[in-house]
């Protein structure tokens, strides 16, 4: 089937290097690659390197075999009509092709087919994109001071996972010192500590930010569900006028979420580029609760971020998330006037109950990566606890009581090792039983 | 010819009304659990009252399946037809075959306060009929939405700066009833009872509870827990010979906040326990009463899904569900490992109400019939 995807740039000169190949495809597969190109501008490099990786590697599999390999979805395809679909926009072909796969019952099959399809050249991608010798990955993961952290149930879903390394906190107890001694952060305070450099920061407050406020790198990524707050009231305003004025459909909706271009307010972020600005757009819209529940929004953000920007380094902040108010919170989009607001009152024990899941997911999401299995360090630290979690390909699973206390330069100077990143004037010493 | 343009209702069938002797409570402990977070052993502890309470009076189905779609409204309407469904997830359409309450009330000539569906999801306001000519309206169960009418009147409580807001709960009670007044179809609700408007004595019934909801100086404020108070009014005043009881808060694990999806698991299971001591409590209903827990789906698994927050990858944990049922003609302390589909209630409740159910996927449960 013949689209009209009005590519321009890179993304159009792939598609006409490939075009051969995206007419032979079936169509439902030949859409999905256009609209990820048609979102060529607002893609992260790993993204680009992943579809001309994907045409690369289709194009190389000989004509017969491809046919062959993608028999089943072409079957399900034609079983449901879709040759019969006359529109040539992919991403509304996909709708509607979507749309008839689900009302002849065919969606899970084809679900299925696809699945398979991609299973078949995922080995040949992965050895292209990620190869053997990628550079080490390091995914840092922290409670916050007022999360009511219950030590004997920390960590719990990696109870037979890395291993526990007990701190000497040194008395850095206080949320700011802490981190800066963590992250290795001048004493001056006057830059930005060198192991957050380049890193991606995800958190529910914004202690982290506060470290990089003065001169912020340009490849260093901060999103703060509270610096945000503007930019998801505005977002809120936005979808309840909509919602108001009347919507036609849930994908009419979705369509009108996506094309919203609401600019956050200077510092609402460290950076602030287009294809930033469309991500935090993306994971408010997309990740359900993620403009509710501040942890919720640093977990979602997390695993779009591994997915899609593959960061060298994440570092994620949790915090103490409030108790929902009764009746004003029923209505999603809506802003309750001043009358009706509620005082503001904090869950920490639940907010230790949903941090402990949701750190999990982050953890799952990584090692479910290539880029990131066997090829990352993962630390879980809980700012004032006297104790740390390491998983990582060369970590064991020591218990606490084997090791000797690591001061937290110590923890940093770890990090830079696995990174090697230099520290200066940093004191600390790698925990040798973390990596080798 | 004739039943081309006039109404449907003139063609009902009219046998003579006959109540049956036996009573049926579905439950769905609902809006999406996962096995591991409530029937197996590490989740025991998020159902104190079905595990120590209510289990050992009745039989348990720790193998049950949902198949078919993983939407609330495809997932509740496969439990009360049983046969799949793939309709509209936000249940802009009917079931396409007939409900237990269609079958129910059509073999046995009985009216429309003898089955009613009660539901926190605000999108099953077309759970109680399919539209099938033999079926549909005449023979429909009413359907009650109560926390969306909830929702519509604190939307209108503060969509103006002027009047009291939702803190004043008398006035938000008043605007409520206003509300059923103006046209409670608005809502979602299709109420039967005589005509297109609410009858006096229902609306009084709802109006009680509604005041006694937020007179209440405990203030519930859950979805559910209003769904509670309007299931035991219902129950009160009209004795109906069959239930559906849609809870749903647990669906707040949409929120990514495991602590309030947990939360909502020990609510459902004490409102179950909640209801069925209510049900004893009635004459109408005690010893004489089945009950059928089931949820209508799982959740995601964390490693093969996309975790407890969602329930759309339709993988293995998105369909494993248990039921337990309880009560009268159910042996007790006991359970099965036998693998029984959520299909498997619509045509059991048939045989303990002693209706028929032809043409559906799922089989009576032989251990309770």
């Amino acid at each position: 089937m013949q689209f009209n995807a009005e590519l321009t740039g890179d993304a159009a000169a792939l598609a006409r290097t490939h075009s051969e190949l995206l007419a032979r495809l079936p169509a439902t597969v030949s859409a999905f690659i256009l609209v990820e190109l048609q979102k060529w501008p607002l893609l992260f490099p790993p993204e680009q390197q992943y579809q001309r990786a994907l045409l690369d590697v289709l194009s190389r599999i000989p004509s017969s075999e491809l046919d062959q390999s993608a028999a089943g979805i072409a079957r399900i395809e034609a079983d449901a009509g879709a040759s019969r679909i006359g529109e040539r926009n992919p991403a509304r072909f996909q709708d509607e092709a979507q749309a008839v796969l689900r009302k002849r019952g065919l969606f899970v099959a084809w679900r299925t087919e696809v699945d398979g399809f991609f299973q078949r050249i995922d080995p040949a991608l992965e050895a292209q994109l990620y190869p053997a010798d990628a550079p080490r990955r390091l995914i840092v993961q922290i409670y916050g001071r007022e999360i009511a952290v219950q030590r004997d149930r920390m960590w719990n879903r990696f109870k037979r996972t890395g291993a526990r390394v007990p701190l000497d906190l040194g008395g850095a107890t206080d949320a700011g010192e802490f981190l800066a001694t963590v992250f290795g952060a001048p004493r001056s305070r006057g830059a930005v500590p060198p192991l957050l450099n380049a890193a991606w920061i995800i958190e529910a407050h914004d202690a982290l930010h506060a470290l990089c406020d003065s001169k912020p790198s340009d490849a260093l990524t901060g999103l703060s569900y509270d610096r945000l707050r503007s930019y998801r009231d505005d977002l809120t305003r936005t979808l309840n006028a909509k919602i108001q004025s009347g919507v036609e459909s849930p994908q009419a909706f979705a369509a009108y979420a996506r094309s919203l271009r609401i600019t956050p307010s200077p510092g609402a972020m460290l950076r602030a580029d287009d294809v930033l600005v469309a991500f935090v757009r993306d994971v408010l819209l997309t990740g359900n609760g993620t403009m509710i529940v501040n942890n919720t929004f640093v977990e979602w953000a997390a695993a779009q971020a591994l997915r899609r920007a593959q960061p060298r380094m994440l570092v994620t902040r949790y915090g103490v998330r409030d108790k929902l108010k009764p009746f004003s919170s029923m209505i999603m989009f809506s802003q309750a006037r001043p009358t009706d607001h509620l005082p503001v009152v904090q869950d920490p024990a639940g907010s230790f109950i949903d941090v402990e899941q949701l750190s999990y997911y982050v953890w799952v999401n990584a090692e479910k990566n290539p880029a990131y299995r066997g090829k990352t360090l993962y630390l879980f630290l809980a700012e004032g606890v006297d104790e740390m979690l390491a998983i990582g390909p060369e970590t064991g699973t020591a218990p606490a009581a084997k090791m000797a206390p690591a001061r937290l330069e110590d923890v940093c100077a770890t990090m830079a090792r696995w990174l090697d990143v230099p520290i200066p004037g940093g004191s600390g010493r790698p925990i040798a039983q973390l990596i080798n | 010819m004739a039943d081309w343009w006039l109404p449907r209702n003139l063609f009902a069938q009219r046998p003579a009304s006959k109540k049956p002797e036996r009573r049926a409570i579905v439950v769905t402990f609902g809006g999406g659990v996962r096995y591991e977070d409530t029937l197996a052993p590490e989740g025991w502890v998020n159902i104190p009252h079905l595990s120590s309470e209510l289990v050992p009076q009745g039989i348990v189905f720790p193998a049950a399946r949902h198949e078919g779609l993983t939407g609330h409204f495809n997932s509740t309407g496969a439990l009360v037809t049983g046969s799949r469904q793939n309709v509209d997830a936000y249940g802009s359409e009917p079931p396409v075959t007939p409900t237990i309450f269609e079958l129910f009330r059509k073999e046995r000539g009985l009216p429309p306060d003898e089955a009613w569906v009660i539901a926190t999801n605000k999108s099953f306001g077309l759970m109680g009929g399919s539209k099938l000519r033999q079926f549909g309206d005449p023979y429909s169960a009413n359907v009650v939405l109560p926390k969306q009418l909830l929702i519509k009147t604190i939307k209108s409580a503060v969509s103006t700066n002027a009047g009291p807001g939702v803190e004043d709960r008398q006035a938000l009670a008043e605007r409520m009833m206003l509300a059923l007044d103006e046209g409670y179809e608005g809502f979602g609700w299709k109420v039967y009872e005589s005509g297109r408007a609410l009858s006096a004595e229902l609306r009084a019934s709802l109006a009680k509870s509604l005041l006694d909801y937020f007179n209440d100086p405990a203030a519930p404020t859950s979805g559910d827990e209003l769904t509670f108070f309007m299931t035991k009014e219902i129950m009160n005043r009209f004795a109906p010979s069959l239930l559906l009881v849609n809870f749903w808060d647990i669906d707040i694990a949409h929120y990514g906040a495991y602590s309030l999806y947990l939360d909502a698991i020990r609510r459902t299971d004490r409102l179950v326990h909640e209801l069925w001591q209510h049900a004893q409590s009635l004459p109408s209903y005690r010893d004489r009463t089945t009950l059928l827990v089931v949820p209508e789906m799982g959740r995601d698994s964390d490693v093969a899904g996309n975790g407890f927050a969602n329930h759309r990858s339709g993988d293995e944990s998105c369909r494993r569900v248990w039921l337990v049922a309880l009560g009268a003609g159910v042996p007790t302390g006991t359970g099965t490992e036998r693998p029984i589909r959520t299909m498997d209630v619509a045509p059991t409740v048939a045989q303990i109400l002693g209706f028929k159910m032809p043409e559906c996927e799922g089989k009576p449960l032989i251990e309770l019939v």
